[in-house]
């Protein structure tokens, strides 16, 4: 019996523990309204939150049980190390499995977020430069809008092992999945100019700045055309913001973080390594007494840690479950408010979308008025700041480059986030803050450094 | 910059109309802490439980519970706003405080980590860099001790010997009688493993090892190192911090861990790595790589993707718990050392045992031989015997398979130590003490292994589930 205080009985006896299937609606009473504020309630009210994207949200009744374990732990620990943890994250991890439709649970490994996911396939490319099994000069190609820390995963793990990394152009704003296949087929081509062999594709599933879904089922099947080795989608945003089913996807290794749409707390992610012979030799970087015995078994040990984030995923199943059509139901909802909020804003300040909507997920960017002087990144954080301080609107800001001839480009996008919690006020009140800094002649030159 | 200050959350409660703030529970100004405020900060321990082993995970009292709830709140409440304005002061006054603590030159030095697993990959790694850019040769070793932590060995699998390096592995005497036999052990250890053209490259050695437990003459070992050439030293002190005093400059070694969860009243999970001289930090890397990647350890373990920090920004509550003691921590460490060894004494006199080690070679554990008529005779049996007594008489205590005699010198006056009965001890219980411990939980453990010998109990008898 895993759950922490043996109330939530789903399992019979011998911890054999079947979490409830996560695609099936439970026949109980809906959350209303009312209740999903009082969940959320310990957000900062005063605070427009339309970034859910970067950091997530973790609703009352999961942090309650997350504090259950925790307690669990303190109370007496050894006890807890012997027999309620393995349990405990093994149902984590076979919640995981049902939600992505992976075959096996022993694809499945937790982890602390995406980020350690990257490290941790990219550190057996690491291994293959030094054992020989690659050769010096062999390609990773990965997309210009990785995440800051996969790039930096890349130069520390494949570069600097003697590794070339090649990065995939992507226009933005982008109007269809047909101009980054395009773009993603060119830079395959570029890689294997020199004869050398492409290992490793790292595909962000939901790109993060700026935020755009990604084909990635069509460039999966480009990659195995085009004999790339292994690929790697990064999904930090995956699941509870697009359809995650990785054996439609193809991908050898998928990562997302739970912590961002999927109502857990941080911070817990999974790592799905299809099941191959190839890729046995994968390991957590954190080495433990488990090395050697599988990475979800070295992942569920990683020395004394606190693992209650990972082990509330059957937690943050049935806070899901109590939505209309559960987490389909809740990402379509999202999907659909965040693209009419991200019309009612472009159309008021008179800019555009980043993307088609269909391109975008529970996020989607939009243009500010070029009248802003958005001129660099630094004037993006000024301006987030600015907005966070003085407006109480929390949002991230993106700068584009603007390219040649342009006139009046529009140099920012807003990426703005919508989850179960938002409400219209929120879009309201950063469109009403924008309107204001612009009647205002507001530019961000101005703002001091 | 307080997280577990009341006013400042109330204050902003109010500002922003939210009244679902936790708010610390601030401690009663009345010093020195009384034993029923000590109970009171321990309640949600296991009742019924004799828990003698603080060494293995630890405690954290209520309030430094509470502030770590605060900081947690904080962060749920506006992530983007603690990233950006709260985070890294938090984690620069816990590094701080560190640095106070251990008598580090700079808090460059500092970095907090989860636990010395994490600190011993960061090391290691480099090292294994070392191998793999021809910075070291094929065959130049890593030198540990025989009884290091397996996580520590498992590192040195993955990134030394993977990487072509060799492991020296130096035994250790034990039961142990005086430190100069360590320090004679591992002289002729590290002289013993030495080849030809070979160069140590790193040597990693305990403060307090683990099973079994014993504290080294850790800088008398550093000076042996540099004796015979070792180019680093990595101290894995997993144990040390509340429980003996550090001065890394004195102790003199490249790289020192120690986990705050354990012995320093932090919850899980936080230690702290200190590297010598901000330079060697260059080249050390967390192994998950973030957009911090490149700048200094310090900076690159402060940010290893979304996490929750809150366990590292609450030193400064432990801080403050432990100076509600008489004496603060100097005071706790040194009621723990004599009521551990007292407790060890009497359990050792009850069953006709012996101590694994003299009352200066303790800190807040030591090791009691249990007695030869348990039949003890693998790891297999301590670990059964361990279980038996959680589930059959509410005692946690961990039990260590003692083999043969292993130094030179036991080797020749004969073959270890006997009990009352004559017959030898293999197994050793490493009891802790902390300050919510009393003398009832270690005559629930007298009392229990005594009824064992009564019933003629031996561990063959307990069938695994």
């Amino acid at each position: 019996m895993a759950s922490p205080d043996g109330k939530h009985c789903r399992s019979q006896t011998n911890g054999e523990a079947k979490p409830p299937d996560s695609k099936k609606q439970k026949i109980t009473e809906l959350i209303t309204d009312d209740e999903i504020m009082s969940e959320f309630s310990h957000h900062d009210a005063s605070v427009a939150r339309i970034n859910n994207g970067s950091f997530g949200a973790c609703p009352q009744s999961v942090i309650s049980a997350q504090q259950r374990w925790q307690l669990r732990f303190l109370r007496q620990p050894d006890s807890f190390y012997f027999n309620d943890l393995k349990p405990g994250i093994l149902e984590s991890r076979e919640a995981i499995r049902s939600l992505i439709s992976a075959d096996d649970v022993s694809e499945v490994s937790i982890v602390d977020n995406a980020t350690t996911a990257a490290a941790i396939v990219l550190q057996q490319m690491t291994w293959a430069f030094a054992e020989g099994r690659f050769e010096k000069g062999d390609v990773a190609v990965m997309l210009h809008y990785a995440y800051g820390a996969v790039k930096k995963s890349m130069e520390a793990y494949v570069t600097r092992a003697g590794g070339r990394v090649f990065e995939v152009q992507l226009p933005f704003p982008v109007s269809s999945n047909e101009e980054i296949i395009t773009e993603f087929k060119l830079a395959l081509e570029r890689g294997k100019v020199k004869g050398q062999r492409i290992r490793l594709a790292v595909i962000d599933h939901v790109t993060s700045m700026p935020s755009v879904v990604i084909p990635v089922k069509e460039l999966v099947k480009i990659c195995r055309e085009e004999g790339v080795d292994q690929v790697f989608v990064d999904a930090a945003h995956g699941i509870g913001c697009v359809d995650v089913d990785v054996k439609e996807i193809g991908a050898d290794f998928y990562t997302s973080n739970l912590h961002k749409w999927f109502f857990c707390p941080p911070s817990a992610a999974f790592l799905y390594c299809r099941k191959s012979a190839k890729f046995s030799d994968l390991h957590h970087p954190v080495v433990s007494h488990e090395y050697g015995n599988g990475l979800a078994i070295e992942s569920a040990w990683i020395g004394t840690r606190d693992y209650s984030s990972q082990l509330v995923v059957p937690s943050a199943v049935e806070f899901v479950n109590r939505f209309k059509g559960g987490i389909e139901g809740i990402k379509k909802r999202n999907h659909e408010v965040v693209v009419r909020m991200g019309e009612m804003l472009a159309e008021s300040w008179g800019t555009s979308l980043g993307c088609p909507p269909d391109m975008c997920s529970s996020m989607i960017m939009v243009g500010l008025p070029s009248c802003l002087r958005i001129t660099c990144e630094r004037d993006t954080l000024k301006l987030r700041a600015h907005l966070r301080e003085c407006y109480r609107v929390e949002v991230p800001i993106y700068y584009r480059s603007p390219k040649e001839g342009e006139i009046d480009p529009i140099t920012g996008y807003a990426r703005i986030s919508h989850q179960v919690y938002n409400k219209l006020e929120d879009y309201e009140r950063f469109r009403d803050a924008i309107n204001k800094l612009v009647s205002d002649k507001f530019t961000c030159p101005s703002l001091s450094a | 910059m307080n997280g577990g200050d009341d006013t400042r959350n109330l204050g902003a409660a109010h500002r922003n109309g939210n009244n679902h703030h936790h708010s610390a529970k601030r401690p009663k100004i009345s010093l020195p802490i009384s034993e029923s405020e000590i109970r009171e900060e321990f309640s949600h321990h296991e009742e019924g439980v004799a828990r003698i082993n603080n060494g293995s995970f630890g405690s954290c009292p209520a309030s430094v519970q509470s502030a770590q709830k605060n900081w947690q709140l904080r962060f749920l409440r506006q992530p983007d706003d603690f990233y950006h304005n709260t985070l890294s002061e938090g984690v620069l006054h816990s590094r701080t405080i560190i640095k106070g603590l251990i008598n580090a030159d700079d808090v460059e030095e500092i970095s907090l980590v989860d636990n010395a697993t994490t600190a011993a990959a960061i090391v290691l790694q480099q090292v294994g860099r070392g191998f793999a850019e021809s910075r070291f040769n094929p065959g130049d070793s890593v030198v540990m001790l025989h009884c290091a932590f397996q996580a520590v060995k498992k590192s040195i699998q993955a990134y030394v010997t993977r990487a072509g390096g060799s492991v020296v592995e130096v035994e250790l005497p034990f039961p142990v009688t005086s430190k100069e036999e360590v320090i004679d052990a591992f002289r002729l250890g590290l002289r013993r493993g030495k080849q030809d053209g070979k160069t140590y490259r790193l040597a990693i050695i305990d403060h307090i090892t683990s099973m079994p437990s014993v504290v080294l003459p850790v800088k008398d070992l550093v000076s042996i190192c540099r004796e015979e050439g070792v180019e680093r030293v990595f101290v894995d002190a997993a144990h040390a911090i509340g429980s003996v005093k550090i001065d890394v400059k004195e102790i003199g070694a490249e790289f020192y861990v120690s986990n705050l969860h354990k012995w320093f009243f932090c919850p899980p999970s936080v230690a702290f790595l200190y590297c010598k001289k901000f330079e060697l930090s260059k080249d050390m890397r967390h192994p998950v790589a973030s957009q911090e990647h490149g700048n200094d350890l310090p900076v690159g373990n402060a940010w290893t993707g979304t996490r929750d920090y809150s366990s590292q920004l609450v030193v400064h509550s432990a801080m403050e718990f432990v100076e509600r003691f008489e004496g603060g921590l100097e005071g706790i460490m040194a009621r723990n050392q004599r009521d551990v060894v007292e407790m060890g004494k009497m359990l050792a006199d009850s069953w006709g045992t012996n101590l694994g080690c003299p009352p200066e070679m303790c800190a807040s554990m030591v090791m009691v031989g249990l007695p030869s008529r348990l039949l003890i005779t693998s790891g297999d049996d301590a670990l059964r015997l361990r279980s038996y007594l959680r589930v059959n008489y509410g005692v946690e205590v961990p039990i260590h398979y003692q083999a043969q005699a292993q130094a030179q010198s036991q080797r020749e006056e004969g073959d270890g130590p006997r009990d009352k009965d004559g017959g030898r001890i293999t197994g050793y219980a490493r009891i802790s003490h902390q300050v919510y411990n009393v003398a009832d939980d270690y005559y629930k453990f007298r009392d229990a292994i005594n009824e064992l010998l009564k019933k003629e109990f031996t561990c063959r008898m307990i069938f695994t589930e």
